[in-house]
């Protein structure tokens, strides 16, 4: 059979919501870098209608650490976002798979208003790769 | 600055200022979802879709200020009888056509723009928070009105009449509604929350100067406040339909309820 000649790919990787099936493994205990471990989990988390994480969209605006208790800043493309309880779903879920984080609290933000130019290079790319320009 | 910071005068018609704004956009969500089919064509029709979608969201960002003044958004949004709605008296009725959309676009969601842009630029801390997001997206919304209002402007003198009609009927309860002129929008622009209702109302005038003469229509009026003028509601008496009133507040998914 001939193939499609569309610019949309035949598969996605990840057909879970956030990229579930994709998250690596707990880490066995607290690590020495609390914050970064948190901005490499959510990295992980993927936008529920792309391929392409919440962090390459540019959605995370802050991660705070304190003790076992992780603050997230977070935004959305849109105000009328589909996936707001989506994606605050799967990045809660997200860290609180790690054993040494006890609790997640998520703040929405607005400010800066979030724009395409928040894409970072590698979303770009993964972007591109499922047929969407930005 | 936070809402403790006004005085409780001001704290008051922050809050008014904030319900009006919110139910504006929640009806007039509503009243372009009506035209999610049956537009003159279907990429209008999704454009409404995606319009009315923004205006709820937006209504969203804006019922949750409300917990400043320790108020239950959720309460707000999904409890009240039509009668305590404080959206423009020009959305209690549907839009009777595609002119009526339009009109409602450029005059309606335009004028409510406008009052929004006051309020991000003045003290309170969550207005410049959250409304610079909504008035990127309402960007859109503008483009698509004013395209479409030359096109009308442009067309066949039946269509222009039609929509002449409906910025006539439409442009004086917005101005009166979401740029009122009475005590207590002096109040909030003496507080540096919004701009002075004179000089918003002058803004207005000149952004609608061009479709309005495009129209062959005057200049309107600046509207006085009506007799029936309600400063708690800030807009003249009446109610929007209750099936529209019903759909805000998901009166047929109490069920399914998920907030």
């Amino acid at each position: 059979m001939a193939e499609l000649s569309v610019g949309l790919p035949l598969h996605v990787a990840s057909h879970m919501s956030g990229g579930r099936d994709l998250w690596s493994e707990p880490l066995p205990g607290r690590p020495d870098d609390p914050e970064a471990a948190v901005w490499r989990a959510l990295g992980e988390v993927l936008d529920p209608e792309l391929p392409v994480s919440v962090t390459d969209l540019g959605l995370i605006y802050g991660v705070r650490v304190d003790g076992e208790r992780v603050e997230v800043r977070l935004t959305f493309t849109a105000t009328a976002c589909p996936c707001m309880e989506f994606i605050e779903e799967d990045v809660r879920d997200r860290l609180l798979a790690e054993p040494w984080i006890a609790a997640v609290e998520i703040e929405q933000v607005w400010d800066p208003p979030w724009t395409s130019a928040r894409i970072s290079p590698a979303g770009r790319r993964a972007l591109r790769g499922a047929g969407v320009s930005a | 600055m936070n809402a403790r910071e006004f005085t409780p005068e001001v704290r008051e018609a922050l809050q008014r200022l904030i319900l009006s704004l919110a139910d504006t956009k929640r009806l007039l969500g509503i009243r372009y979802s009506d035209w999610l089919l049956g537009a003159p064509s279907i990429e209008s029709g999704i454009a409404t879709a995606s319009m009315s979608q923004d205006e709820w969201g937006h209504a969203r960002l804006l019922y949750a200020m409300l917990k400043d003044f320790g108020v239950d958004p959720v309460e707000v949004e999904h409890s009240r009888p039509p009668a305590e709605y404080c959206s423009a008296s020009c959305l209690d009725e549907p839009f009777a056509d595609w002119a009526g959309v339009v009109a409602g676009i450029v005059v309606v969601d335009g004028t409510l723009s406008l009052a929004l842009e006051g309020f991000a630029a003045g003290a309170y801390d969550a207005a410049r928070r959250r409304i610079p997001k909504m008035l990127a997206e309402e960007a859109f919304h503008r483009d698509f009105g004013q395209a479409w209002m030359r096109r009308i402007s442009e067309g066949a003198e039946e269509g222009r009449q039609l929509l002449a009609a409906a910025v006539e009927s439409m442009l004086p309860d917005a101005v009166t509604c979401l740029l009122p002129g009475d005590d207590e929008a002096e109040l909030l622009a003496g507080a540096g929350v919004t701009v002075r209702p004179a000089d918003a109302r002058a803004t207005l005038a000149r952004r609608l100067a061009e479709p309005i003469a495009a129209l062959r229509m005057e200049p309107a009026a600046d509207p006085p406040l009506p007799a029936d003028w309600m400063a708690s509601r800030r807009r003249p008496t009446g109610e929007p339909a209750g099936d529209a009133v019903e759909r805000a507040r998901g009166d047929r998914n109490r069920a399914l309820f998920v907030e």
